[in-house]
């Protein structure tokens, strides 16, 4: 993290990791052109998790809200980390994918709606298993199928960081936006705990989690296009901007070649100190539309 | 008619002393000045400790004389064997292998957090004889009484060729446990991580010390005061509004101490906001006995706290501490002296009150943390945790706790519980009879492991609100209070609504609203710092947390 976390200045910030999901959803919109759609009131709840002894929640922990950002249209996607981890499951999964069909609906219609998922979620919700999995299917698709008119933006805050499915879901957005808080990646360090033990990997070393999954590495790594600070001001400049750049040329996983190349150009043969970034981040192109440079793929490896 | 001694000058006075003399004399070979050579020690250890021993080995919850602790499980256990250890707590694995290996048998301690498992587990089979469990000031007492030490084996961080040692922020208990072997003819051995030519000061003079050996690495140490903001819950914060409106202010509370626990974090962080916001800088919480908690960094940098005295120091504090000797007792090197036994008096005589948690507590406000299966002994909290009836001076706050006027009265200390109701998984934390009854009865406990008698708890505050237990008159009364507070535990189910009521307009029991605490405004927003980084921020970068709390 910057050194900007010795000084005072860093405590006048207004925190966005400390804001609740409406809030944060909230937050990024011009004001008072807001409205939240399937909010809470509507009572659309899981049916599965009473049959398994789980109290639901009325907005089933996926908060959608429609309006404008920077003048555009746009719906904001929040999955609350507070319900079940931000558990994806088929009411919330179906309020997505609804979300993005309309926005997809809209822009084709003449009228471009960005979508930004603001994703605090360990993936698929287990009582809703199966589901679960067809939503991020859904999920994909529809991300893939809106990108083509407007952008479409995952914010990983933290502090619960974006895994499982929806770690694949943020990586076919237009853009992703992380704090050094927040993480990123497939399976989460207390389920690799679990299966393979603390020696093989400690859940509660935050340092080593960090190092690995953390919005910094993920940047330095390329996988990320904007760092901010947990600032909410910050937060919403950086949406905004990002909106306001519109589609990138080429998305990050239309790069098929580039990723691949990358991987097998990586030294399996000794372990690798998560310390180290794995690709250098000076000798690195940022491979999405926002920074394009063509790159020679050779130099990118460790040195 | 005065008994002379049958035969003037047949019984020797100086046996220890003697003895003493022979041990040291034997690894003579070994030593320059009192440096031993390190690949030596385990053949010193078994010359210089002799079976049957009593033995100190320094082990308090922070620092650990672990080298020599490691070193003493190497030994030939047919030369060495059935030592009585006293360690203050059992933290480390080889502590426990001593007995295994019957390198020692009995032990006296005060805490064995870690290692309370399987020392439930050593005890059932056997293996281990418990002298009892103290907590830490007792312990040390009766280490000048009836538990005088043969053998002493410490660590500080430095030592110099004349053996003078350098024990730094983390001096701890080494003080103590020295002075007890070295003016009895104990021997002192003492582990350090460095020799050098000067010490930055001099905490245990070299004429204390009788052997000091270079530790193969630094002495462990546990960064165990160390409670991140983002873990603490609303729910905390509720009940730190309430403590700070409903006690602080209330009794005028100047000086205290604060048990380790997200609820007393939460207090400490809801200062600089909600009490300020109260308009109580300056006028509660200016002094204290307590270790250098991190949560209390936002408190001192807005001016708060006027004093800390420490029992030992903590991880990535001592910079900190080193730039802000107003607040803190330091030495001429700058740098934090800590001494738990005297800030275990100092929380004992001289604070208004001792805020802390348990894990169980009974409907007659009983607590303990020794749960099934587990003997986790005391450490410190029950000398913090009680009324110490030897205290004459008086403060607003001793005052202010004397239920009826009496030209004889004698003041109290505030004793407060703050505790959830229940615990996460749904277990509750108020209880019809603690475990510790069961857990002392198997382990032929002479009395029930309890850690806070609940006769000497003054406040209990749970989510629901505070029980005023020291204003209820008679013990049916106390238990109604508590009850009252006590949510749907099994002992809260117990409280009928029109008793409730009449407690609250007594002032025995309060809820949120009765003491201007909105439930509302409990929220995480009310925090002086909410991550780990923005304790770092608030100490200007002095802060360095342990790389297991950083994730930048």
């Amino acid at each position: 993290m910057s050194s900007a976390i010795s000084s005072r200045e860093y405590l006048q910030r207004r925190s966005f990791i400390e804001l609740d999901a409406r809030t944060r959803a909230k937050s990024l919109f011009d004001s008072r052109t807001d409205r939240e759609l399937a909010g809470p009131f509507d009572r659309i709840e899981s049916p599965w998790l009473p049959l398994q002894g789980v109290t639901p929640q009325a907005d089933d922990g996926c908060i959608v809200m429609r309006g404008t950002i920077g003048g555009r249209q746009a719906v904001v996607i929040a999955f609350d980390g507070a319900f079940q981890g931000g558990g994806i499951g088929e009411v919330s999964g179906a309020k997505l994918t609804s979300a993005l069909d309309l926005a997809c609906r809209d822009s084709q219609e003449g009228k471009p709606t960005s979508a930004v998922l603001l994703l605090e979620t360990g993936g698929v919700r287990l009582q809703e298993a199966n589901l679960g999995l067809a939503a991020v299917a859904e999920i994909i698709s529809s991300i893939i199928a809106l990108r083509q008119y407007a952008p479409v933006i995952s914010v990983i805050a933290g502090p619960i960081g974006c895994f499982g499915g929806m770690s694949l879901a943020a990586g076919v957005s237009s853009y992703i936006v992380m704090t050094p808080e927040g993480r990123l990646g497939l399976n989460g360090p207390e389920v690799i705990e679990e299966e393979s033990g603390v020696e093989e990997f400690d859940a509660s070393d935050r340092s080593l989690i960090w190092s690995i999954y953390g919005g910094q590495q993920r940047y330095n790594q390329g996988l990320v296009d904007v760092l901010v600070d947990d600032d909410a001001n910050q937060m919403i400049e950086t949406v905004r901007d990002l909106i306001a750049q519109g589609i990138p040329e080429v998305h990050r996983s239309q790069q098929v070649d580039l990723y691949r190349s990358r991987i097998t150009a990586l030294d399996t043969s000794t372990q690798w100190d998560p310390a180290v970034v794995l690709w250098s981040a000076a000798s690195l192109a940022r491979p999405t539309g926002r920074d394009q440079r063509p790159t020679d793929d050779k130099k990118e490896h460790h040195q | 008619m005065i008994n002379q001694p049958q035969e003037t000058g047949a019984k020797s006075w100086t046996t220890r002393r003697e003895e003493k003399r022979r041990r040291t004399e034997s690894v003579q070979p070994w030593l320059k000045g009192p440096i031993l050579t390190p690949e030596k020690v385990v053949d010193a250890l078994e010359l210089l400790l002799k079976s049957g021993d009593r033995v100190v080995l320094e082990g308090d919850n922070q620092k650990q004389a672990d080298f020599l602790s490691r070193s003493l499980v190497k030994v030939d256990p047919k030369k060495l064997h059935d030592l009585h250890l006293i360690i203050s707590s059992i933290s480390r694995p080889e502590h426990l292998t001593l007995f295994e290996l019957g390198i020692a048998k009995k032990v006296d301690f005060s805490f064995a957090g870690p290692q309370s498992l399987r020392l439930a587990q050593l005890l059932e089979d056997g293996k281990i004889e418990v002298g009892a469990i103290h907590t830490y000031v007792e312990l040390y007492a009766r280490l000048l009484i009836d538990l005088i030490p043969d053998v002493v084996l410490v660590c500080a961080e430095r030592a110099d060729e004349q053996g003078n040692l350098y024990t730094g922020p983390n001096t701890e208990d080494t003080p103590v446990i020295v002075e007890a072997a070295a003016f009895h003819d104990g021997i002192v051995i003492a582990q350090v991580n460095q020799i050098t030519d000067q010490l930055p000061r001099v905490d245990i003079p070299g004429s204390w010390v009788d052997v000091v050996v270079q530790a193969d690495r630094p002495f462990a140490l546990e960064p165990l005061f160390t409670r991140d903001p983002r873990k603490i819950d609303d729910l905390q914060i509720l009940m730190g509004m309430m403590v700070i409106r409903g006690i602080y202010e209330r009794h005028n509370v100047q000086s205290l101490n604060h048990g380790i626990g997200f609820g007393t974090a939460a207090i400490e962080l809801l200062l600089p906001t909600y009490g300020e916001s109260l308009g109580l800088k300056g006028k509660i919480c200016q002094h204290w006995a307590l270790n250098p908690h991190p949560t209390l960094i936002p408190a001192i940098e807005s001016g708060w706290v006027k004093s800390v005295h420490c029992f030992g120091s903590e991880v990535g504090m001592d910079d900190y501490i080193a730039a802000r000797p107003d607040i803190f007792f330091t030495g001429r090197d700058g740098r934090l002296r800590s001494n738990r036994v005297l800030c275990q008096l100092a929380g004992q005589y001289a604070v208004d009150a001792f805020v802390g948690s348990t894990l169980q507590m009974d409907g007659d406000a009983n607590s303990s943390t020794v749960t099934k299966g587990r003997l986790a002994g005391f450490g410190g909290a029950p000398n913090m945790g009680h009324d110490p009836h030897g205290r004459r001076h008086a403060s607003p706050a001793w005052l202010d706790l004397i239920p009826s006027p009496s030209p004889i009265a004698r003041g109290r200390k505030l004793v407060v519980q703050v505790v959830e109701t229940f615990h996460s998984g749904a277990s509750p934390a108020f209880v019809e009879t603690l475990d510790a009854v069961a857990v002392g009865q198997k382990a032929g406990m002479p009395i029930a492991p309890v850690m806070i008698y609940g006769d000497d708890v003054s406040h209990v505050v749970t989510e629901e609100g505070i029980a005023y237990l020291y204003k209820a008159e008679g013990q049916e009364e106390r238990r109604r209070a508590l009850a009252a507070v006590a949510g749907v535990s099994p002992i809260g189910l117990k409280a009928k609504p029109a008793e409730t009521a009449a407690l609250r307009k007594r002032g025995i029991v309060a809820y949120p609203e009765d003491i201007g605490v909105h439930r509302l405004q409990a929220n995480r927003s009310l925090l002086a710092a909410r991550s780990m980084e923005d304790l770092v921020a608030w100490s200007g970068g002095l802060y360095t947390p342990p790389p297991r709390f950083k994730s930048w």
